[in-house]
């Protein structure tokens, strides 16, 4: 699995962005996303936080699970109490290895990157994929990667009180700082 | 109910008098046999409909307003009632809002293209005649434009005796011999597969290979067609776009809506069927018999044609119901025949078959534009992709002449209008009425009820010995026992009650009566599930899905949509694992896109979601996979801000699937659509104002600008640039703010490259910026 987690401020602008690899069942922590899914990443989250100010009216919950799913790529999502948004997208694919992307004529999107799962199967997967594998780098959809991912943004939200804590620091601008960079990899590292 | 005479307007003379032309009749035991002797009397079976109709009017009270269906009707009686009926006629087709026009037309296509199909079976010498005139394809493709819109308003009765009149109603009239092309090449393919079938598996691989076959024939030509459109789209705005760079003016282009190409995407899709057993809308609801006064022995002829319509002819598959109506038209030629004779002649036609007879009175001479009184033969609105490319072909190849426009006359055309007027609300429509009634009472209402249920349930869990007993080479299928289904050729033959449901349920939607077409189809999904006929199960599935968008919404929509959703699933599913038929499941969800987004905002979400659905099976073409695309951006469109509600919005949505489309029109190479909806990704991401909201944006988004821009189009230079300009003053702007915050912060540098995450990345690393010293003397490390 290939993360891409943002934080995303009031104004829709990002304050914090990092791309890491799962760690689990071996998994050297990097990132495998393709330069086209790469160029993509920002777009889908920015796209699914119509969804998020959708839900933030419905669900009481800080922790608003996954919310959007683009090709096979699933999007969680966290929120904070003053309205920042911690998208965390997740892209299943076995660890250590690139996603495979078949040369589909008719697949979509037409760069393939997303397309881990063979198209044929997809309508059918809704149902099966939840029970066929419960490991955390393969089934997005799984309670298991559900509550990980909710660990990870438990420490995430921790770090990142402490960082905005920082009188000089503003909740809308942007996060620089190496130690919370090195916090929330640690965390990916160790939940994910 | 006096009459059980079984076969309408069949020839054979019966009597003189005129022939109740609605009689009921039991569709059983009497559709295989089109003999009007054997069955010219047959007690037991009017008994049976005596019995069936009894009981189906103590349990279906609607039946008493309408008495006259079991009466015989006199010709006097049926015009009267139809002048009646049209009086009656509540209302017309729904007004369009123009609020809502491109949903309105968008669902007015998808209404339409379910029409009654008519055959044709004319006499060489009435082809011959037609082909004088100047139409060389025969009396169809005369007939077949006046078809496609009725002149005047068509009143429909449905099930529950309200009527209601519909100006866009039409019908299709197809070739006897396409017909019989289609029939013939499965008749093929199905004797192959049956030999070389293995039993123990072959439930539904009856010509897959011919499914899948023609399913990319399909997506061949429409998207041939679409090349053809899309290439002169393409040109005409670039002769816009230099018409503009010469007045010098720079205007800006209209917001499309939505693109003018898709709605004949979905006229292509949807008139393009392929004649198959699992669906009967391309079967023929009528069958018009043409012979010419020229013809020495006409009534001989007629009977001929005749028994080329039924059954025992070979032109007919083995799936398709023979008993439908048999139309009768005398051509007389009103330059080389004499009238009086004619009249006789139709007079005795009338008397041999009944009261479904017209005297059609053409003129030989080929028409042309300077003639008199000529008027242009309007064009073909539903020609299938396949006959749009032959057209397109011709036009390319043929000189001027060949295509100029075909010119008729006008009292050739008043006639041509009137005979399908009168065929249409005097035989078509009635008789379908009719049918539908007859079904609704003798088979679906006896299946629906308490007795009907538990009939099929005792029949599906008795014989489970039995049928493995009596059918030994059968040892293994996985045969229901009890069940109709033909596992052996995969078809209902066409006399069960599974297959009499489906046209029940068809003829309802032909009829638009949605509400009887829906219980029936929700009926039939089960039983074909039970017995694992897949294909017919799909279709059942979609057709349910369908028309239940196609009611009125429900009061609790939560309940309907979540039924929906799995009919839509188990259709697709059906179609494309089970029977490989991805023609079918682009049409299926496609139309429910376009139902569902008619539907208003919240719906509008769920169309966009099927559609994100339907591109992720990889079924579609490129240039299908585009509009598609730029459908769900529409759909996600029509869920913008308004002045009035800022919640619940999807403008972040538009513009990701606007960027998606600009994208796969980069990739196919069309650069004017590419630019229009990029432009429209800018509008809605308010480039003008704030720039790109990510910098890591920057990526794809340059990519595309430059790719348009090499592109030509010198009217494109524009947006690339501002966008740039603008997005480095935005990042100077943060800048400044950084600096009035006395944090020293690594600015990011403005991004040229197409490594746009790469950079961020890496200037992010930067070390040494204040508040991180600040968190380490803080005890924060």
């Amino acid at each position: 699995m290939s993360y891409y987690f943002c934080i995303v401020g009031t104004q829709d602008q990002p304050l914090f962005e990092l791309e890491f690899g799962t760690s689990k069942q071996g998994g050297d922590g990097v990132a495998r996303f393709s330069q086209e899914a790469r160029h993509m990443n920002p777009f889908i989250v920015h796209s699914s936080l119509d969804f998020v100010d959708e839900l933030q009216w419905t669900n009481n919950q800080m922790y608003l699970k996954r919310i959007d799913q683009f090709a096979s790529s699933h999007i969680s999502t966290f929120l904070t109490p003053t309205s920042t948004r911690f998208m965390l997208l997740h892209l299943p694919h076995l660890p250590n290895t690139a996603p495979t992307s078949q040369p589909m004529p008719n697949s979509f999107p037409p760069f393939t990157p997303y397309t881990s799962v063979p198209p044929s199967t997809s309508t059918a997967s809704r149902g099966t994929s939840s029970s066929s594998s419960t490991s955390i780098p393969n089934n997005p959809t799984s309670p298991q990667t559900e509550e990980a991912i909710r660990q990870f943004f438990g420490e995430v939200f921790e770090v990142w009180l402490k960082a905005i804590m920082n009188p000089f620091a503003s909740t809308e601008g942007k996060i620089g700082s190496p130690v919370f960079r090195q916090r929330v990899v640690a965390a990916g590292r160790k939940y994910l | 109910m006096t009459s059980s005479e079984p076969e309408i307007g069949s020839p054979g003379g019966l009597s003189d008098r005129p022939q109740p032309e609605l009689a009921l009749r039991p569709s059983r035991g009497l559709t295989s046999s089109d003999l009007p002797a054997i069955t010219a009397s047959n007690p037991s079976s009017f008994v049976r409909i005596r019995t069936s109709l009894s009981a189906s009017e103590s349990r279906l009270p609607f039946i008493a307003e309408r008495p006259s269906i079991t009466k015989s009707r006199s010709p006097s009686n049926l015009r009267s009632q139809s002048h009646g009926r049209s009086s009656v006629s509540s209302r017309g087709s729904p007004p369009s809002s123009p609020a809502n026009d491109s949903n309105e037309a968008h669902r007015e296509i998808i209404v339409r293209s379910f029409a009654p199909r008519v055959a044709v079976f004319a006499s060489p010498d009435t082809e011959e005649f037609v082909r004088q005139k100047g139409f060389k394809d025969g009396l169809s493709s005369l007939l077949r434009p006046y078809g496609e819109r009725l002149y005047g308003r068509v009143v429909v009765r449905d099930s529950v005796g309200g009527s209601r009149g519909w100006d866009d109603f039409g019908i299709r009239f197809v070739d006897c011999q396409t017909l019989q092309k289609d029939s013939a090449h499965r008749a093929g393919v199905d004797v192959g597969n049956q030999n070389a079938q293995n039993p123990v598996n072959g439930s539904e691989r009856v010509s897959e290979h011919n499914r899948s076959s023609y399913s990319n024939e399909t997506n061949m030509s429409i998207e041939m067609v679409l090349d053809h459109y899309l290439q002169s789209a393409g040109s005409a705005s670039e002769d816009q776009a230099k018409g503009h760079i010469e007045s010098g003016g720079a205007s800006h282009e209209p917001r499309p809506g939505s693109s003018p190409m898709y709605p004949i995407y979905l006229r292509k899709l949807l008139s393009s069927p392929s004649v198959v057993p699992y669906e009967t809308f391309s079967h023929p609801v009528a069958c018009l018999i043409a012979v010419s006064s020229r013809h020495p022995a006409p009534i001989e002829a007629l009977r001929q044609l005749y028994s080329n319509t039924g059954h025992g002819s070979n032109k007919i598959p083995a799936w398709m119901g023979t008993d439908y109506l048999r139309y009768y038209v005398l051509i007389h030629d009103e330059e080389n025949d004499d009238i009086t004779k004619s009249t006789a002649l139709f007079d005795l036609m009338k008397r041999h078959f009944g009261l479904h007879c017209h005297l059609l009175r053409l003129r030989r001479s080929q028409c042309v534009l300077t003639d008199d009184d000529s008027i242009r033969v309007p064009s073909c609105e539903w020609l299938s992709a396949a006959e749009e490319i032959e057209k397109l072909r011709l036009r390319d190849y043929a000189d001027i002449a060949e295509l100029s426009e075909k010119y008729i006359l006008e009292s050739d055309s008043t006639a041509i209008k009137s005979l399908l007027r009168e065929m249409v609300t005097q035989s078509i429509v009635p008789f379908m009425e009719s049918r539908v009634t007859t079904w609704n009472d003798q088979v679906a209402s006896r299946r629906r009820g308490i007795g009907g249920r538990f009939m099929t349930l005792s029949k599906r869990w008795t014989g489970f010995g039995t049928a493995k007993n009596t059918t030994p080479s059968l040892v293994g299928v996985s045969n229901p026992s009890g069940s109709n289904y033909d596992y052996q050729h995969g078809f209902y033959p066409p006399e069960t009650p599974e297959s009499t449901m489906r046209q029940l349920g068809d003829y309802a939607f032909m009829l638009r009566d949605w509400k009887l077409a829906f219980s029936t189809y929700d009926f039939l999904r089960t039983d074909f599930g039970h017995d694992k006929a897949w294909s017919y199960h799909a279709a059942a599935n979609e057709m349910a899905a369908i028309t239940s968008l196609l009611t009125p919404p429900a009061i609790n929509p939560k309940s309907r949509s979540e039924s929906l959703d799995q009919m839509l699933e188990t259709a697709a599913y059906s179609y494309l694992t089970r029977c490989s038929m991805p023609f079918n499941v682009n049409r299926c969800l496609t139309i429910a896109i376009e139902l569902l987004e008619s539907r208003g905002p919240i719906a509008a979400d769920e169309a966009a979601r099927w559609g994100g659905k339907l591109l992720e099976l990889g079924v579609l073409a490129p240039s299908a996979q585009a509009l598609t695309t730029e459908r769900i951006a529409d759909c996600y469109m029509s869920r913008l801000p308004t002045h009035w509600a800022a919640a619940g919005t999807r403008r972040r949505q538009a513009a990701l699937w606007n960027i998606l489309a600009s994208d796969s029109w980069t990739r196919l190479n069309r650069p004017y659509q590419a630019r229009a909806r990029l432009r429209e990704a800018s509008s809605l991401y308010s480039l003008d104002n704030q720039g790109l909201p990510f910098p890591s944006m920057q990526g794809l988004w340059q990519r595309l600008n430059l790719a348009l821009r090499d592109t030509g189009g010198a009217d494109y230079e524009v947006l690339i640039d501002t966008s740039v300009a603008q997005d480095e003053l935005e990042l100077n702007t943060t800048e400044e703010k950084e600096q009035l915050n006395v944090i020293t912060r690594p600015s990011i540098p403005s991004i040229t490259n197409a490594e746009g995450f790469i950079t961020q990345d890496a200037s992010c690393t930067h070390p040494a910026s204040l508040d991180d010293l600040q968190l380490q003397d803080d005890g924060f490390e």
